[in-house]
């Protein structure tokens, strides 16, 4: 017997996509936090608005980040979930697991909270949803103790750091995203879990221009991989996709008829820069005039290979759209070799860190910040040289802010020699 | 030794960060790591992906709930333990994936998955709809102005058949967040739907002054629109203007005594033409091209119809390889909202910051009827 | 105790009627220190029980620490249903 009568929620048991009552509800006969929590779900479809408060002390000891406080605003209908905070867990890079460490997740997050999980949140984390404030320390000692593993980011601080499938099993990735992520996150564990920002920042990494994490939208900075040399040609395998004998696009597209592959339609007519040919027998690619936009290479994987010269392009100041609106991130570094250590892109990001919490007003993202101060000014204090790939187009207006350095001369001037020459 | 309550700092560890990725890898990801030479999808939802050295690595893609129980967790796990020797690994847009090394374990293992009833749906491959990122809506949420969980169920149990098909003119990504603060950062997909709030807060006199520091709640609104005021009484409150509400829910965030949530102010709002990839064209913004659904629970049917109808309007028109936001840009947004039958209003003209790009200025539009 | 944190508790004293402070507030109670190296004081003051930290899950502030009355309010602020 259900603890609570759920006539709206059981709507959606139904239907060919999986259902989160169904899952909810057979958590709910062991766990009466979910039990109450279902209550409160269905008292929301009823009233149609939530009923949860925000909670800003909940937290475990030391850090400034990883809980979401969260309480209801009806404890006394739905009293076992009245303390409902989140932790977030710090994901493996790529997110691949063992089934032994879930299942000790698993139990773990039975005997502490509400049994409930996202797998995974927004910003990449393990999401342990439902726990009350008691359980807070005890659930992070397990986690640190039991499963070696941290909490994630959260407030002003740098956020869990995530990446692509990269070169685990993606011929397409440029770079060993799960290296990189891994390293910064621990290379910058104090700011993730001790918020000293003035807001939050977050690291994506995508190992090739089709940014299968969305680096590009929502990370203050974004690491993309690409490369410099010419896309390598089997120029027997592009015969095969002409004449039929491979599926274009892996299969991706083979749900329609779409009609025989058509080569100059499909991919020379579509290069965005038209810096392709085919004569029937070759495919040329002028690599110079290439802007690698994965197009020809994801029609023709077999074909076609990114370049060896591999490394990325790093972008800045992606976010949603509060405040300023949204921005998605600019390109300041076409290329950047990325080999761990990874000194030179900690180099880079130390002196970012150091301008915006300098600068950066209270909740200000960096690329707001950016769009206040000026790329000019950002470039200049990473020390990065102005160049052409970093804008659309140059500047439609004349008025530039010229410093005294950049005028032969100097500002200062001689009036009484002026006024010598020019009455007044 | 348990977490000893009495003596919370014993044998703390801190700083340990995640779980090195290269301990979960299966045997076949770590001998071929940066080996891949070519994938192909097999049947939607279902890949291969061919080393160099000869290797296959096979991957079944299932959607999930992105809410998850532990039995749930577990009985993933009950199937990675009998197919993929134990090693499974989760998408960035909440699917899961099974990973099969050994070639005979294949149909079994989706033959197994198509057993349990639907909770397992194949598909998320290609040229269709994958599953839809999203926040957390009422289950978790105290500014959400719609159930995330609750309509991506509605919206997936509708177009179900572009999940386990290839049929679209191109890839189709689906976002849910529950208010314009984005958590999801949805911004930037084909088609969005992002939960707004239409009432600007209300002041709870009786307990502002208990509950809330007012320069905190004064300083969390982003447009400025909450002033402090002194009452007759002497005492201290705030006032909102109402012109400047933007309905984002900050300074209910800071301050409880300003709630705002309201059956008959929220909704949804849908947003389309977005992208990431930087596929043939530029990553691009999602633009709102429906400012209002009201919440319809449990199935919120009128946003239903108006996702559904989008999508099969862009399937009968758009071009191969064309997203969404391509499509809409190579017809004209004025035929976009001819051929979706959506009544363009006032409400989609910009007039935030920065408007002044979105208006045209030029004379090359197109007529509409 | 370090003039520093000393400084930190005074400049909390000071701003009556505002119990929490976002970091970029504070830095201003230790004129002239960057911000990098103002944390690590912040984040001694975290570990000896001085400074505890304030979240709206995207934003973090600072309190002083043994303001319980707050912590009190927030879980049990809510009237619904007592009538």
């Amino acid at each position: 017997m259900p603890k609570h009568d759920t006539p709206l929620l059981d709507e959606l048991e139904s239907g060919p996509w999986p259902s989160f009552v169904t899952d909810m509800k057979k958590m709910a006969e062991k766990n009466e936090m979910v039990a109450d929590l279902l209550g409160l779900l269905e008292l929301s479809f009823k009233d149609k608005v939530g009923h949860w408060k925000h909670g800003g002390i909940a937290g475990v000891f030391g850090y400034g980040g990883g809980v979401i406080g969260r309480y209801s605003d009806r404890p006394d209908l739905f009293p076992a979930a009245a303390a409902f905070h989140t932790l977030r867990v710090n994901q493996p890079s790529s997110k691949f697991y063992t089934t032994e460490y879930l299942k000790k997740l698993c139990d773990l997050w039975e005997k502490h909270g509400s049994g409930l999980t996202n797998m995974h949140g927004s910003t990449g984390d393990i999401i342990l949803l439902g726990a009350k404030t008691e359980e807070l320390e005890p659930t992070f000692f397990d986690l640190t103790h039991e499963l070696d593993t941290d909490l994630g980011g959260s407030g002003s601080n740098l956020r869990s750091p995530s990446c692509c499938i990269g070169k685990a099993r993606c011929e397409y990735s440029c770079l060993d995203t799960q290296a990189l992520c891994h390293d910064i996150t621990n290379e910058y564990q104090d700011e993730l879990h001790r918020p000293a920002f003035p807001y939050k920042f977050k690291f994506k990494i995508s190992g090739c221009p089709n940014d299968c994490v969305a680096s590009i939208a929502r990370s203050d900075c974004a690491v993309i991989g690409t490369w410099k040399d010419d896309i390598r040609i089997d120029q027997a395998a592009v015969k095969a996709y002409v004449a039929g004998e491979f599926a274009p696009n892996g299969g991706a597209f083979s749900g329609k008829d779409w009609g025989p592959f058509d080569i100059d339609k499909e991919v020379i007519g579509l290069c965005p820069t038209s810096c392709m040919s085919w004569d029937g027998s070759a495919l040329k690619i002028n690599n110079r005039e290439c802007t690698r936009c994965m197009h020809c290479i994801s029609v023709m994987p077999r074909a076609l290979k990114v370049g060896k010269e591999q490394g990325a392009s790093i972008l800045v100041g992606a976010k949603a759209p509060i405040l300023e609106g949204a921005q998605l991130a600019t390109l300041v570094i076409p290329f950047m070799e990325m080999q761990a250590p990874f000194d030179e892109f900690k180099e880079f990001i130390d002196k970012v860190w150091d301008w915006w919490m300098e600068e950066g007003r209270n909740r200000e993202r960096l690329g707001e910040l950016i769009q206040r101060k000026g790329l000019q000014e950002f470039i200049e204090v990473t020390e990065i040289e102005a160049i052409p790939q970093m804008i659309e187009y140059p500047r439609e207006n004349p008025y530039i802010f010229w410093k005294e350095e950049d005028v032969e001369g100097g500002f200062t001037r001689d009036i009484h020699k002026f006024r010598k020459e020019h009455s007044i | 030794m348990p977490y000893d309550s009495a003596n919370p700092m014993k044998d703390r560890i801190t700083d340990i960060g995640p779980v090195h990725y290269e301990k979960f890898f299966p045997e076949i990801v770590k001998k071929n790591y940066g080996k891949w030479d070519y994938h192909e999808i097999l049947e939607p939802g279902v890949l291969v992906h061919h080393s160099e050295t000869g290797d296959d690595l096979y991957t079944v893609r299932v959607g999930g709930t992105r809410i998850m129980s532990v039995y749930f967790i577990r009985e993933i796990c009950e199937i990675a333990d009998k197919y993929c020797d134990g090693s499974l690994r989760f998408t960035t847009r909440n699917n899961i994936e099974f990973l099969v090394a050994d070639k005979s374990k294949l149909q079994p293992l989706i033959d197994d998955l198509r057993s349990r009833g639907n909770k397992f749906p194949i598909g998320g491959t290609g040229a269709g709809v994958t599953n839809i990122v999203h926040t957390q809506g009422w289950i978790h949420c105290h500014t959400a102005a719609v159930d995330a969980s609750g309509a991506v169920k509605s919206i997936m149990d509708e177009i179900y058949s572009h999940f386990g098909n290839m049929t679209l003119p191109g890839h189709v990504r689906i976002a849910v967040a529950c208010c314009l603060n984005m958590c999801g950062a949805v911004h930037a997909s084909d088609i969005a739907i992002v939960g707004i709030h239409r009432k600007p807060p209300m002041i709870d006199e009786e307990y502002i002054n208990k509950l809330c520091e007012l320069p905190l709640a004064i300083a969390a609104c982003p447009t400025g629109a909450i002033k402090g005021v002194k009452k007759e009484d002497g005492s201290r409150s705030v006032q909102v203007n109402n012109d400047k509400c933007m309905f984002c829910g900050n300074c209910f965030t800071m301050c409880p005594a300003m709630p705002m949530n309201d059956a008959e102010g929220d909704g949804v709002a849908i947003l389309v033409g977005g992208k990431i990839s930087n596929r043939l064209t530029k990553p691009q913004f999602s633009k709102v091209v429906i400012p209002f659904i009201p919440n319809e629970t449990p199935r919120w049917p009128s946003m239903v119809k108006a996702v559904k109808d989008i999508l099969e309007a862009y399937s009968a028109d758009a071009n191969k390889y064309e997203r969404l936001g391509d499509w809409a840009q190579r017809i004209g947004w004025e035929r976009f909202f001819e051929k979706c039958e959506i009544p363009f209003s006032d409400k989609l003209i910009d007039d935030y910051r920065f408007a002044y790009p979105s208006w045209r200025q030029s004379t090359l539009f197109k007529w509409t009827d | 105790m370090s003039d520093e944190k000393q400084a930190v508790l005074d400049y909390f004293a000071a701003k009556k009627g505002k119990s929490k402070l976002y970091f970029s507030d504070l830095l201003k109670a230790v004129p002239g220190s960057k911000p990098r190296q103002f944390k690590k004081i912040v984040n001694e003051m975290i570990q000896e029980g001085l400074l505890v930290y304030w979240s709206s899950g995207s934003t973090t502030m600072y309190m002083l620490a043994g303001d319980g009355q707050l912590a009190a309010e927030e879980a049990g602020m809510s009237d619904a249903g007592k009538e």
